[in-house]
């Protein structure tokens, strides 16, 4: 019995080694053939199930329409009109799963992954995508620590982090001085994961340079949290006439509805990088408690007549609005498809390099076309100011992105 | 304090409610005390005095902290209410730990469904958000009452580990399912004429107010029913002995039964009234097992009122530390007290020694 038990141990051992062992290599071959012929691959990773799955969904079917863009407008030019496919994968939300699943796409001859919406999966993508050789352009992904590294198939479309929260603090300063009541002193509500914190921290740096004065700087647990009454009252006491807000959809709706009860005496309420306050969807829920809201952040350009009609086409076909997100995924997948083109091939090095001298015109918020810095950063990302006015989410600084003018005053005080 | 099986405190062992920290030792059984629950009145007010005394001190400190009553005092009124919803939802768990000995990791998912049969009958009538509790109450108590008999009773939830596993998994099966079928967008259940009050300068909004109350209501009904009632009576032998029960004519398997589903029916109550709290989401239950289960263990595996006493505390503590730690997670001053009641007092606040 003992010795029939120690010949299967020894035999599952053996599959489990060879399993390994055979993965890489036939990864590698997998790549080197599926580029060659058929259609050209661009991989889309996205949290398609879970928690974030409405997101996750929205940006597939961004890069979706992008590759159906591409085709009908005659495919990829240069390698004789190659049809673009789009080889999709779930990250479940998960580093794990999106690290595997980055894997397998390589291995099925992606040319260029899209992805992912979450720091914390991109950071094991990157990694992937680096071992692989093959580049990763991010559409959304907050966090600045993956361009620290100095990856060189990393790209990233959306602003950074540490960008919307100097942003967000510059714009502060210029709308506050503008209406009149100029600020003086900026309470800081986030979450504490890096996200929150990191937006706080580049926050009260940027405030620091513009001599505006920060202070209280709360912090909360955006998983447990039920109540942020408390942190409100603290802000009120404080004095400070700004509460900038960190924070994901549900406790941000927390803190909003913490501020129409406490009713502190504020100039504005200023989101930074915010979940909510710059959704559609937070105007429903709030109602009548968010209007006038502010948020800062990366966004579809509302005054690009190609946006609207993209955002125009995605409602018709399936029945909601486009987000952001998916516009940056739409941009991320055109950045790939355009550098294939002038490569003029599939070699993941000259698409690489056709990457990093690129000048593609964006869909979402940008200082111009779409180019990336030595770390592989979008030079041309800008982070702009809306303001919840009137039920909608409208842009209103800076002003040539401005759809209509910011109204710097809460709906609670004269 | 009603300890669930305290006739095992009781009647087999007199001391067993026997003295932590904070309780004198070697105190004489006295016949009132074993009546009362095993534990004393004297002991368990000197505890309670004890808690209430770190408290004003904690509360002193956090005042000399933050420099504004205004603040330090929002914080307890907000930690109260909080702490009443709490101690709600802990008490359907630790009233199933104590007559079961079923550590349920579903409790949270389950609080998720009947939020949503709570958001969806909002939805689909348009009735006031209190009046689901006529709906969600009776549909968690079915559902605890399925889940009780086609996946815990048999011999397959028999082991401590098979139980973990089937209430782990039907937690993820749970929230799947409502992943499946309402999506992952967060909904909203809201309250009509919901409206605010100042209390000493604090503000108190009605849904908290209601679902406090309701706490409390619900945690009073409790008691009543394992109190006053034969069938309390039944649950509460059950607890105590087993066997014993059984050889005096209870039906053990059908109290079970019985005792899960309204454990179940207790986190359908506590949804409702945290509905119009929250936003719903169907990974809403993690952001309530961490904390249940911590006032479980704090106020005494199986003691209901302990449940509510414990979550108050965990309320006001929450609240505090956002003002004494400022940047820290509040998980941080729950998990401390939490670790030195364990070394004072390894059975909890309020439970017996095991």
């Amino acid at each position: 019995m003992s010795a029939r038990k120690l010949v299967a141990g020894l035999g599952a051992c053996a599959v489990l080694l060879a399993g390994c062992g055979g993965s890489a290599p036939s990864g590698a071959a997998g790549a080197a053939a599926g580029r060659d012929h058929g259609p050209v691959k661009i991989g889309a990773l996205h949290p398609v199930s879970g928690a974030n799955a409405v997101d996750g969904q929205q940006m597939r079917r961004g890069a979706q329409l992008a590759v159906e863009a591409i085709n009908a407008a005659g495919g990829i030019k240069s390698l004789g009109g190659r049809k673009v496919e789009l080889a999709e994968g779930d990250t479940q939300g998960k580093a794990e799963v999106g690290q595997s699943e980055a894997q397998r796409l390589i291995s099925e001859g992606a040319v260029g992954l899209v992805g992912t919406y979450q720091s914390a999966v991109s950071t094991n993508v990157a990694v992937v995508a680096e071992r692989n050789r093959v580049p990763f352009v991010m559409d959304v992904t907050a966090s600045d620590a993956i361009f620290a590294h100095g990856y060189r198939y990393a790209f990233r479309v959306q602003p950074g982090s540490e960008a919307i929260s100097a942003a967000a603090a510059a714009y502060l300063k210029e709308v506050s001085e503008k209406a009149g009541k100029p600020v003086r002193k900026v309470a800081f509500l986030h979450e504490q994961t890096d996200f929150g914190s990191g937006a706080a921290e580049a926050f009260s740096k940027a405030a620091a340079k513009l001599g505006i004065q920060m202070g209280p700087n709360i912090s909360y647990d955006a998983v447990t949290t039920s109540d942020l009454t408390a942190q409100i009252t603290q802000v009120k006491a404080s004095g400070a006439n700004v509460l900038a807000v960190a924070g994901y959809y549900r406790d941000s709706l927390l803190a909003a509805k913490a501020i129409n009860a406490v009713k502190p005496n504020l100039d504005a309420v200023w989101g930074v990088s915010n979940g909510a306050y710059d959704q559609p969807k937070f105007v429903t829920d709030a109602g009548a408690l968010g209007e006038r809201y502010f948020s800062t952040n990366y966004h579809y350009d509302a005054k690009n007549d190609q946006t609207t009609k993209l955002r125009a086409d995605y409602q018709r076909r399936f029945g909601a609005p486009m987000r952001t997100g998916a516009v940056l995924a739409y941009d991320a997948v055109q950045v790939i498809a355009q550098a294939v083109d002038r490569a003029g091939g599939t070699d993941a090095e000259k698409v690489r390099e056709a990457i990093s001298a690129s000048q593609v015109t964006p869909l979402a918020v940008g200082r111009g076309p779409i180019r990336f810095a030595a770390n592989g950063d979008n030079r041309n990302a800008l982070p702009v100011l809306m303001q919840i006015q009137g039920g909608q989410v409208k842009q209103v600084y800076p002003a040539e992105k401005a759809e209509s003018q910011p109204n710097y005053s809460v709906t609670w005080r004269p | 304090m009603s300890n669930i099986g305290n006739q095992k405190g009781a009647a087999l062992a007199p001391d067993a409610e026997a003295p932590g920290a904070a309780s004198p030792r070697g105190k004489a059984p006295h016949p009132l005390r074993a009546a009362l629950g095993g534990g004393g009145n004297a002991a368990i007010l000197k505890r309670v005095a004890i808690i209430g005394g770190a408290l004003v001190i904690a509360i002193a400190v956090a005042l000399l902290k933050s420099g504004s009553g205004l603040v330090v005092w929002q914080s307890v009124v907000t930690g109260l209410l909080m702490g009443g919803l709490y101690g709600l939802i802990a008490m359907g768990l630790t009233l199933i730990f104590g007559v079961l000995d079923i550590v349920n990791f579903a409790h949270g998912a389950l609080l998720a469904v009947a939020m949503f049969i709570a958001f969806g009958v909002v939805q689909g009538t348009g009735l006031h958000p209190y009046l689901t509790l006529l709906v969600a109450v009776p549909a968690l108590f079915l559902i605890g009452g399925v889940v009780h008999r086609g996946l815990l009773s048999g011999t397959g939830g028999g082991s401590l580990e098979n139980q973990l596993l089937i209430t782990l998994g039907l937690s993820l099966l749970l929230e799947n399912g409502l992943l499946m079928f309402f999506g992952a967008e967060p909904k909203t259940v809201t309250l009509p004429g919901d409206f605010q009050f100042g209390l000493f300068g604090a503000v108190v909004t009605g849904a908290r107010l209601y679902a406090f109350v309701g706490a409390l209501l619900l945690g009073a009904l409790l008691f009543w029913l394992l109190r006053r009632t034969r069938f309390g009576t039944a649950i509460r032998a059950v607890a105590a002995n087993g066997p014993g029960a059984e050889l005096v004519g209870i039906n053990v398997r059908r109290i079970h039964t019985l005792t899960f589903a309204i454990g179940t029916a207790c986190a359908g109550a506590a949804a409702v009234l945290a509905a119009p709290l929250i936003t719903v989401t169907p990974t809403l239950g993690e952001q309530f097992n961490i904390t249940a289960f911590v006032v479980v263990v704090l106020g005494g595996m199986g003691n209901v009122g302990g449940a509510l006493v414990g979550g108050l505390l965990i309320g006001l503590v929450e609240q505090l530390t956002t003002i004494y730690m400022d940047g820290q997670s509040s998980l941080l001053g729950v998990f401390v007290v939490f670790v030195v009641v364990l070394f004072l007092r390894p059975q909890g606040l309020f439970g017996r020694r095991a």
